[in-house]
C-alpha cells in the first residue's frame, strides 16, 4: 500500500522532468511550452517587479466587491424564495434560466453598460457568484425537514422563531455549499472579465503576456490564480465541515 | 391538477412581466434602447437572422464545438474516471493534474492554443473539453469508489469475474454520480465554448456577441445571448430526462 502523497509527488515530479527534458532533446519547441526551470526564473522576475502587487490589488478588490455584493443579496433572496412559495414560483424561472446559461456571456453587455473599468468586472463577478448562492440557499431552506418545523410549531413557536431558530440553522450547510460554488465562478469571472477588456489587473497582464507569447511568465500568473482559487475554496470547505457538524 | 399548473402559470407570468416591463420602460423613455434594446427589436433581429441563415450558421458552429468538446470530455473523462476508480495508484497519480485543470483559469491559455491549434474552432473545442473533463472524471471515479461493498461481495460470491463486476455491478451503481458529473460537465462545456468564442472568432454565437459588442449593436448582441440562454435551458432539461431513464433500475429513493 503506497501512500497517496508519495504517488502524487512522484507523478508530478515525472511530469516536470519530462517537461524539462523534452525541449532540451528537441522533441518540442520551448517557445511553445516553456520549461519548469524557466518558469521558476520567471516567477522570481514577476515577484521582483512591482506590477504583480498593483495588478493583484486591482483584481482582488474587484473580486471582493463583486463577491460581497453576491453574498449580501444572494443569501437573503435565497432565504426569501425558499420560504415563500408564490414568490419562488414567480422568480425561480428567470433565475433557473440564468443558472443554466454561462453567465460570462453577459460580460460584453456589462462592458457596454458599465464601461471598461472595474464596475463591469464587479458586475460579472456578482452575477457569476450570486446565482449558485441563491439556488443553493433556496434548496437548503426547502430541504429543512418538516417534522422539525412541526415540532417547533407545536411548542408555540411563532413564524419568526421557526425561521430564525429552525430554518436558518438547518439550511446552513447548503448555504455554505452555494458560497463555495460561487467562489470558484467568481475567480474565473474576474480573470475572464479583465482578459476581455481592461487596463489593469491580473487578467490584463495574462492577456498581455499571452499576446507576447511569454509562456513562462504567463504560467506564473495562471499558477497564482489557481493557487488563490484553491486556497479560497479550501477555506470555505473547512467552514463547510464545521457547519456540518 | 391545479397544484402542478400553478408553478407553470406563475413562471410564464414572470417571463411575460419582465418582457412587458422592459418593452414599456423603453417606450416610455425610461430606458435608453441604445443600451438595453427592447424585446420587439430583439425578436425582429432574431427573425431577420433566421431568414438570412445567419442564425442557423452560428448555431451550427456553436453546437458543433459544444458537441465535440463535450463528447471528447465524456470519452476521456469517463475513461480516466474508470481507470482511476479501479486502480488506486492511477487515482493518486492523476489527482494533482485534475486539481490543476479544475482550478486554473484555463481561458488564460487560449493564446497558446491558438499557436498550437490555430485561430478558430479547434481552440474553442480544446477549452470547452478542458473545462468539462474534470467533473466527469472526478465523479466517475467517486461513483466507482462508492460502490457498496456488499454488492461487490455478493457478485463475487456468485463467481463474477472483474469484467462482469465492472459492467454489471460497479458501473450501474455509479450512474447517479456519473450523471451528476455529466450535468456539471454540460454547463462547463457550454461555458467553455461561449467564453472561448468571446476571445477567438469562430463564427459561433459567442463570437457574434463579441463582434456586435464591438460595434455597440446591443440588439444583435442580446439576440445571440437569448439563443445561448435557450441552449443552456435545453441542455439542462435534456440531461434531467436522460438521468431519469438511465437510473430507472433503482427502485427506492436513490443515493
Amino acid at each position: 500500500m503506497r501512500s497517496r502523497a508519495a504517488v502524487s509527488a512522484m507523478s508530478v515530479a515525472l511530469f516536470l522532468a519530462a517537461w524539462e527534458v523534452a525541449p532540451r532533446l528537441g522533441i518540442v519547441d520551448p517557445f511553445y511550452t516553456a520549461q519548469p526551470s524557466r518558469v521558476l526564473i520567471a516567477a522570481i522576475d514577476v515577484a521582483r517587479s512591482g506590477t504583480l502587487l498593483r495588478d493583484a490589488i486591482v483584481s482582488l478588490s474587484e473580486f471582493a466587491a463583486g463577491f460581497a455584493l453576491a453574498l449580501a443579496i444572494g443569501v437573503p433572496v435565497g432565504l426569501l424564495l425558499g420560504t415563500f412559495r408564490t414568490l419562488r414560483y414567480l422568480i425561480d424561472p428567470p433565475i433557473m434560466a440564468l443558472y443554466a446559461t454561462p453567465q460570462l456571456a453577459l460580460l460584453p453587455i456589462f462592458v457596454v453598460w458599465l464601461g471598461i473599468g472595474m464596475a463591469s468586472k464587479v458586475a460579472v463577478v456578482f452575477i457569476g457568484a450570486v446565482i449558485p448562492i441563491i439556488v443553493n440557499t433556496m434548496a437548503g431552506v426547502r430541504q429543512v425537514e418538516r417534522p422539525l418545523v412541526l415540532a417547533a410549531q407545536s411548542f408555540c413557536a411563532t413564524r419568526l422563531d421557526v425561521f430564525a431558530r429552525v430554518i436558518l440553522p438547518a439550511s446552513q450547510p447548503s448555504v455554505v455549499l452555494g458560497i463555495r460554488l460561487g467562489l470558484s465562478r467568481a475567480v474565473l469571472a474576474v480573470v475572464v472579465g479583465e482578459m476581455y477588456v481592461s487596463q489593469e489587473g491580473i487578467g490584463n497582464e495574462i492577456m498581455r503576456l499571452g499576446s507576447a507569447f511569454r509562456v513562462d511568465q504567463l504560467l506564473v500568473y495562471v499558477l497564482l490564480v489557481s493557487a488563490f482559487g484553491l486556497a479560497a475554496t479550501n477555506l470555505v470547505r473547512r467552514l463547510e465541515e464545521r457547519v456540518a457538524r | 391538477m391545479t397544484g402542478r399548473l400553478k408553478p407553470i402559470g406563475l413562471g410564464v407570468l414572470s417571463f411575460t412581466l419582465i418582457i412587458v416591463a422592459w418593452e414599456l420602460a423603453v417606450r416610455a423613455g425610461w430606458l435608453n434602447p441604445f443600451f438595453t434594446s427592447q424585446p420587439t427589436a430583439i425578436m425582429t433581429a432574431l427573425e431577420r437572422a433566421a431568414r438570412a441563415g445567419d442564425l442557423a450558421r452560428s448555431l451550427r458552429v456553436t453546437l458543433g464545438e459544444f458537441a465535440a468538446g463535450f463528447g471528447l470530455a465524456i470519452a476521456i473523462g469517463f475513461g480516466v474516471g474508470v481507470l482511476g476508480g479501479w486502480f488506486r495508484t492511477v487515482e493518486y497519480a492523476i489527482d494533482p493534474f485534475l486539481w490543476f485543470v479544475y482550478s486554473a483559469p484555463l481561458i488564460a491559455f487560449y493564446p497558446l492554443f491558438v499557436l498550437w491549434l490555430g485561430l478558430g474552432t479547434h481552440t474553442v473545442v480544446a477549452i470547452s473539453f478542458l473545462l468539462a473533463v474534470t467533473p466527469i472524471a472526478v465523479n466517475t471515479m467517486t461513483g466507482i469508489r462508492q460502490t457498496s461493498p456488499q454488492l461487490v461481495l455478493a457478485a463475487r460470491s456468485f463467481g463474477a469475474r472483474p469484467r462482469d463486476l465492472l459492467w454489471n455491478v460497479v458501473l450501474p451503481s455509479s450512474v447517479p454520480m456519473i450523471v451528476a458529473g455529466l450535468r456539471l460537465g454540460v454547463g462547463r462545456a457550454l461555458t467553455g465554448v461561449v467564453i472561448a468564442e468571446l476571445f477567438v472568432p469562430s463564427g459561433g454565437l459567442g463570437s457574434s456577441i463579441a463582434y456586435n459588442a464591438g460595434l455597440l449593436k446591443t440588439t444583435d448582441m442580446l439576440a445571440s445571448l437569448m439563443v445561448i440562454v435557450a441552449l443552456g435551458v435545453i441542455c439542462t432539461q435534456g440531461l434531467g430526462a436522460i438521468e431519469a431513464r438511465f437510473d430507472s433500475w433503482r427502485t427506492g429513493p436513490g443515493l
